[in-house]
C-alpha cells in the first residue's frame, strides 16, 4: 500500500497498480470535495435561493406552470419555461401585446387591481416611501386563517425572490412562504395587520414578474379548480362547481384532508 | 397508526400513485423476516467461523461466490446504463438510469456484504488494502469494487436527496444539483472500474493452471475468460434491468417507462448477448482442441460427471445464449413485450448457468489421478445469508421506489406548447 507498509516492493506491478488506485480514490474524493464546495461556493454567492427555486419549478406539475398570458387568455396553451421570471422572458413583449380574452367575471374570491400577484399567493403593493408591503392573498387566508404561529425575517435582513420569505405553522403543518421580490426587509407585520413584510427592493426596480389585472382572475380561477380537485373527496370525478364561494378557515374546517399536497401546490413547493 | 400513515404520505413525492401504507407494510414483512433470518445465518458465519457452511478447503467457493459472480454481472446495468447516457449521449435511456444506479447499489452492497461474511474476520478486512497483493486478480477485484461501491454511493446521494422532504432542505437540493454536475466524471470511473474487476473476476478463474477446466489462453496477463466476463456483463446488465423494471411495473400496475426504452435496452443486450455467444463458441472451441489438449486433458472427460453432462453447455451456448440474442434483437419478437421479457429472463439466466459452471463445476472436478469428484450442497446458513441478500435488495428497492423519484415524472412529459 505505501513503501513504509511490510511487504511493499519497488516492483513495476506494485507502482501501476498503486498508482492506478490512489488516482481513482483521489478522483471519488475530489469529485466529492468539489460538490461540497460548489455548494458552499453557490450559498456564499447567494445564488444558492435561485437554484433551489429554479429546480423545484422543474419539476412541477404542467398544470401549476402555466403561462400568465394562458392565464389572461391572450394564448391558448402555453408553459413558462422561465420559473416565472418574466424578466428575463424573450417572449414576453410579443405576447404582451397581445389582446386579453378572458372575460371578467367574479371568480369567487377577491382580489385587488392595485395589488400585483405572486404565484406563490403573497400580494405585493409598491408604497409612496418607494418601499413595498407584501401580504398574503385571499385565497391563502381562506386556507389557513389564523396561523398557529409565524416565523418572520429579522428586519435589515435580505431576501431574495422565490426564497423563502417567511414561515407559519397550521395545525401541525409548516407553510413556507416564497418572497415575492427581492430586498432588506424594512419592517414586520402579521395577520392582524393585514400585511407580512414591508421591504427595500434591490435596485433598478423591476415587478414585471408579478401577475396583474387580467391574469389575477385567470389565475385564481385556475387555482380555485386545483383546490377544489384536491379537496374533493378521494376517487370523486371532477364536477361542475356549484357557484359557492370559499368559505374562511378552510384548513380548521377540513381537517383530515391531504393539507400538506395542497399546501404545496398553493406555495409552489414540489 | 395514523401518525405512521401521515408520515409515510409526507415522504412520497406529490402527485406519485402509491399503494396504501398498510398495504406497503404488508408487501414488506416478509421480506424483513427473511432479512432478520438472513442477519442470524451471516452472523452465525462470522461468530463460529465457515464451519457454518459446506465448504471446505477443497471447494472453497461456492453458492456465495457463484450468487455475488452473477449479482455483480447483473449490477453491470448501472454502469453500463451511466455509460450509454453520459459518455455515448443516449438521452433517451435517462428515464431509466436512477433506476440501473438504485440497482447497481443494491447488487453491489450485497455482494460486499456476502463477500465479508465469506472472507470473515471483518475486523482484519482492511489488510487486504493495507497488504496488496499485487500478484492476484483478487486483490484488483477488491479494489475495485469497493471503489466502484462508492461511486455508487455518490451516484445514489443525487436520487435520495431528491426525495419530497429532503429536497426542502436548502443545502441538500443544492449539493444534489453539484454532484448531478458530476456525475459524468462518477460514470467515467464507474465503467473504468467495472472495466477491470468484472474482467479480473473471469481472469480469477482463466488463470487457474491447476483447474484445466477452466485454465485459458488469453491476451497478455489477460485468459480469455477476463474478456468474456466483461462482455457477458455487460450484455446481460441491461436485461437485468429490464426484468426488474417489467417486474416493478406489474407490482405497482403503473407504465412506468416507455416501450421504447425496453426495446433499446433489449436491442444493445441482444446484440451485445449476439457477440459475446459468438466469443464464448470461439473460446470453448480453442479451449476444447488447443488449450487443454496442451496439459494432456481429453476435455470431454470433464463431462463425463454427472450432472455436469455436455447438455449444460448445449444450454448455457444455444437456449440461454443464441435463442436470447434472437428475441432481443429480431423486430419481430422484440417488439413484443411477452417475448422481450423472455429473452431478458434467458439472457439472465445464461449468466447464472456461466458462473456456476465456473464456480462450482470447476471446483467439483477432479483433477489429479486420486482425486475424487466433489460434492457440493450448500449449508442451510449459506442459503440464508444469501437469501437476507435478496431480501436487503427487495426493501432497497422498494423503499425507494416508494420515496425517490426513481422513473422521473410519474405524469405527463414536459412539453411546451404555444399556441398563439
Amino acid at each position: 500500500m505505501f513503501p513504509w507498509v511490510d511487504g511493499f516492493h519497488w516492483s513495476v506491478g506494485h507502482i501501476v497498480f498503486l498508482s492506478l488506485f490512489f488516482a481513482v480514490v483521489l478522483t471519488i474524493l475530489s469529485t466529492l470535495l468539489s460538490a461540497v464546495w460548489r455548494t458552499a461556493s453557490d450559498f456564499r454567492t447567494h445564488r444558492a435561493t435561485d437554484m433551489c427555486w429554479q429546480m423545484n419549478f422543474a419539476e412541477l406539475p404542467e398544470t401549476e406552470r402555466r403561462c400568465r398570458h394562458q392565464l389572461a387568455g391572450r394564448v391558448l396553451s402555453r408553459i413558462c419555461d422561465n420559473a416565472f421570471d418574466c424578466r428575463h422572458c424573450l417572449k414576453y413583449a410579443e405576447f404582451a401585446a397581445l389582446p386579453v380574452k378572458t372575460p371578467s367575471k367574479n371568480v369567487g374570491i377577491g382580489y385587488s387591481n392595485q395589488l400585483l400577484y405572486h404565484r406563490g399567493h403573497t400580494w405585493v403593493r409598491p408604497e409612496s416611501d418607494g418601499n413595498l408591503t407584501v401580504g398574503l392573498d385571499e385565497l391563502a387566508h381562506h386556507l389557513i386563517g389564523r396561523p398557529d404561529s409565524v416565523e418572520l425575517p429579522v428586519k435589515g435582513s435580505e431576501i431574495e425572490s422565490n426564497g423563502i420569505g417567511w414561515r407559519m405553522r397550521k395545525n401541525g403543518h409548516e407553510i413556507r412562504v416564497r418572497a415575492p421580490i427581492d430586498g432588506t426587509v424594512v419592517s414586520t407585520g402579521g395577520d392582524e395587520e393585514g400585511w407580512y413584510l414591508k421591504i427595500r427592493p434591490r435596485l433598478p426596480l423591476d415587478l414585471r414578474h408579478l401577475l396583474r389585472e387580467a391574469e389575477v382572475p385567470g389565475w385564481l380561477s385556475s387555482e380555485l379548480d386545483r383546490l377544489q380537485l384536491q379537496l374533493s373527496a378521494s376517487k370523486s370525478q371532477p364536477c361542475l362547481a356549484d357557484g359557492g364561494t370559499l368559505m374562511p378557515e378552510l384548513m380548521d374546517a377540513l381537517p383530515a384532508a391531504d393539507w400538506d399536497t395542497v399546501l404545496e401546490a398553493t406555495f409552489l413547493e414540489v | 397508526m395514523s401518525e405512521l400513515l401521515v408520515v409515510d404520505r409526507r415522504w412520497i413525492a406529490r402527485g406519485a400513485e402509491r399503494s396504501s401504507t398498510t398495504r406497503f407494510l404488508l408487501w414488506l414483512v416478509p421480506w424483513v423476516a427473511l432479512l432478520a433470518l438472513g442477519i442470524y445465518a451471516a452472523g452465525l458465519c462470522l461468530y463460529y467461523g465457515l464451519n457454518q457452511t459446506n465448504m471446505d478447503n477443497r471447494f472453497a467457493f461456492g453458492m456465495w461466490i457463484f450468487l455475488d459472480l452473477a449479482i455483480i454481472a447483473m449490477g453491470a446495468g448501472a454502469f453500463f446504463t451511466g455509460f450509454l447516457v453520459y459518455i455515448l449521449k443516449q438521452a433517451d435511456l435517462k428515464p431509466i438510469l436512477n433506476s440501473a444506479v438504485v440497482l447497481g447499489f443494491i447488487c453491489y452492497s450485497g455482494a460486499v456484504a456476502v463477500l465479508m461474511v465469506d472472507v470473515g474476520q471483518p475486523l482484519r478486512a482492511w489488510f487486504t488494502f493495507w497488504y496488496p497483493n499485487t500478484h492476484s486478480m483478487l486483490t484488483e477485484v477488491t479494489f475495485c469494487i469497493t471503489c466502484y461501491l462508492f461511486v455508487l454511493i455518490l451516484e445514489y446521494i443525487p436520487v435520495l436527496l431528491r426525495n419530497r422532504q429532503l429536497r426542502k432542505v436548502p443545502s441538500f437540493l443544492v449539493f444534489e444539483h453539484q454532484l448531478h454536475h458530476l456525475v459524468p466524471v462518477l460514470a467515467a470511473l464507474g465503467a473504468f472500474l467495472s472495466f477491470f474487476h468484472q474482467g479480473s473476476l473471469g481472469g480469477l478463474y482463466g488463470v487457474l493452471r491447476g483447474r484445466p477446466f477452466a485454465f485459458r489462453q488469453g491476451f497478455a496477463i489477460w485468459p480469455s475468460t477476463f474478456f468474456l466476463f466483461i462482455l457477458s456483463a455487460i450484455a446481460v446488465g441491461p436485461s437485468f434491468l429490464i426484468l426488474v423494471t417489467a417486474a416493478a411495473e406489474k407490482l405497482t400496475g403503473q407504465k412506468l417507462v416507455q416501450p421504447g426504452v425496453f426495446r433499446k435496452l433489449g436491442l444493445i443486450s441482444g446484440l451485445l448477448l449476439g457477440v459475446y455467444v459468438a466469443a464464448k463458441a470461439i473460446d470453448t472451441l480453442i479451449w476444447l482442441n488447443i488449450t487443454s489438449r496442451a496439459v494432456g486433458f481429453a476435455p470431454w472427460d470433464f463431462y463425463s460427471y454427472k450432472p455436469f453432462g455436455s447438455a449444460l453447455l448445449f444450454l448455457e451456448i444455444v437456449p440461454l445464449g443464441l435463442l436470447p440474442a434472437f428475441l432481443l434483437t429480431v423486430p419481430l419478437t422484440a417488439k413484443k413485450r411477452g417475448w422481450l421479457l423472455c429473452g431478458a429472463a434467458l439472457a439472465c439466466g445464461g449468466i447464472l448457468l456461466n458462473r456456476f459452471v465456473l464456480t462450482v463445476q470447476t471446483l467439483a472436478l477432479p483433477t489429479l489421478a486420486f482425486d475424487e469428484f466433489l460434492k457440493y450442497i450448500p449449508s442451510w446458513q449459506e442459503v440464508a445469508s444469501f437469501a437476507g441478500v435478496i431480501a436487503y435488495g427487495v426493501i432497497v428497492y422498494s423503499l425507494s421506489y416508494r420515496y425517490l423519484p426513481m422513473f422521473g415524472r410519474v405524469k405527463g412529459a414536459d412539453t411546451n406548447v404555444s399556441v398563439g
